[in-house]
């Protein structure tokens, strides 16, 4: 009989250490790679004065951005850095976005010039799981592929990356979709709002 | 409880409880320090992690558009994890379920300790209920009131206090107990009370 209850409390033991593990294996700690701060001084490299500008995006910017896309902005408010030289001419400006994925959140920072052009985006925070997939694509330093290009621009992994895996290309073509996000965002935020300067 | 107590358990049981509270605290320790290094253990810190991003522009509700000059003193220089509501849904499942099939594995082991029937139920029901403080604490915060983060380490508090109580009386029975009612017995020949602690 104590045989048999031990049995069971075995029993239901091992089952409960089976589902914690199944749990906690979902569990992925998040990795921040650098502050706002740092992304911020290096992505707005060239500027002397630093301005935050925020925006609210009306029904018709959202359509159209969806319209490009397939992605609806769902934020109450965007907030860009803008780096000015001292005459308050705009050098660029630097906006964070973040893609919910299954395996955690990415969230990058985007530099784009006056023209609306790509200067340079870096990776600010993904997860445990997701960074030994990121990592081979910032060995490459992968987002120099879309320096130059604009909202309309071709935001696909370049041939330059050689045979990746299925999870980093996988990555690299989310993170690629963030860097056209940010482009767009700038667009409709930034440039057709018109410059404070 | 049920004619099984920890005291009793055969080497093995001993052996499985013992590891299991250990790791356990392992694991609970690292939580702590990943939750110290990504987010902060003061309740200014969940709030700053979790609260809705508010305009640094003063922008009300409704105006399109503010800007304003800032220093990059203003930026935040912590590599700090955001949580938005996406990642809020993820930490919540995962947590739930990780915590709780913890917290019920730490109660079973509980249920064969040698203590007042009450204060059993009390400390067994110290991480379910930090659990649900935790986590609730961090809806509360995103969408009440950003001063109820204070919920979130009290939560997180409970749950330390209940796995603290938990396994030093659990090692206790399972290891030092047993002598002192072998000796105990050895004189009296008086069976475990379910009041012994």
């Amino acid at each position: 009989m104590r045989r048999r209850r031990l049995g069971w409390l075995g029993g239901v033991v091992s089952g409960a250490v089976m589902l914690a593990g199944v749990a906690w294996a979902h569990i992925t700690p998040p990795v921040v790679l650098m502050s706002d701060r740092d992304a911020i001084v290096t992505l707005l490299a060239g500027a002397q004065r630093f301005f935050v500008r925020e925006v609210r995006l009306s029904r018709s910017e959202q359509a159209q951005i969806k319209q490009q896309t397939g992605w609806t902005p769902d934020e109450d408010f965007y907030r860009f850095y803008l780096g000015r030289d001292g005459q308050g001419r705009l050098v660029a400006g630097t906006i964070f976005v973040t893609e919910f994925t299954v395996h955690g959140p990415i969230r990058i920072a985007v530099s784009l010039g006056p023209d609306g052009k790509v200067r340079g985006a870096a990776v600010v925070e993904l997860t445990e799981e997701t960074y030994p997939w990121v990592k081979p694509l910032i060995d490459r330093d992968f987002a120099r592929d879309y320096a130059g290009q604009d909202s309309r621009g071709h935001f696909h992994l370049s041939a330059r990356l050689g045979n990746l895996e299925a999870m980093p290309q996988f990555y690299g073509q989310v993170i690629a979709s963030l860097i056209q996000r940010a482009a767009l965002l700038y667009d409709v935020g930034v440039l057709k709002r018109g410059d404070a300067s | 409880m049920n004619g099984i107590y920890l005291s009793r358990l055969p080497w093995s049981g001993k052996v499985f409880c013992t590891l299991y509270l250990l790791g356990i605290g392992c694991g609970a320790l690292a939580a702590f320090t990943q939750a110290a290094t990504a987010i902060g253990l003061s309740p200014a810190d969940v709030q700053a992690s979790l609260a809705p991003a508010m305009p640094m522009t003063h922008m009300s509700a409704g105006q399109m558009m503010g800007e304003k000059e800032i220093t990059l003193g203003e930026v935040s220089s912590a590599a700090k994890v955001w949580i938005r509501t996406p990642l809020l849904i993820q930490t919540s499942h995962t947590h739930l379920f990780g915590q709780t099939l913890i917290a019920g594995l730490l109660g079973l082991i509980f249920l064969f300790a040698s203590v007042r029937e009450w204060l059993k139920a009390l400390i067994l029901a110290l991480p379910f209920v930090g659990t649900l403080m935790d986590i609730g604490g961090m809806w509360l915060t995103r969408f009440v009131w950003p001063g109820l983060s204070v919920l979130v380490i009290a939560g997180g508090s409970l749950f330390a206090l209940g796995y603290a109580l938990i396994t030093v009386i659990s090692l206790w029975q399972l290891w030092i107990g047993t002598a002192v009612r072998a000796a105990g017995r050895r004189g009296a020949g008086a069976p475990p009370s379910e009041a012994s602690l």
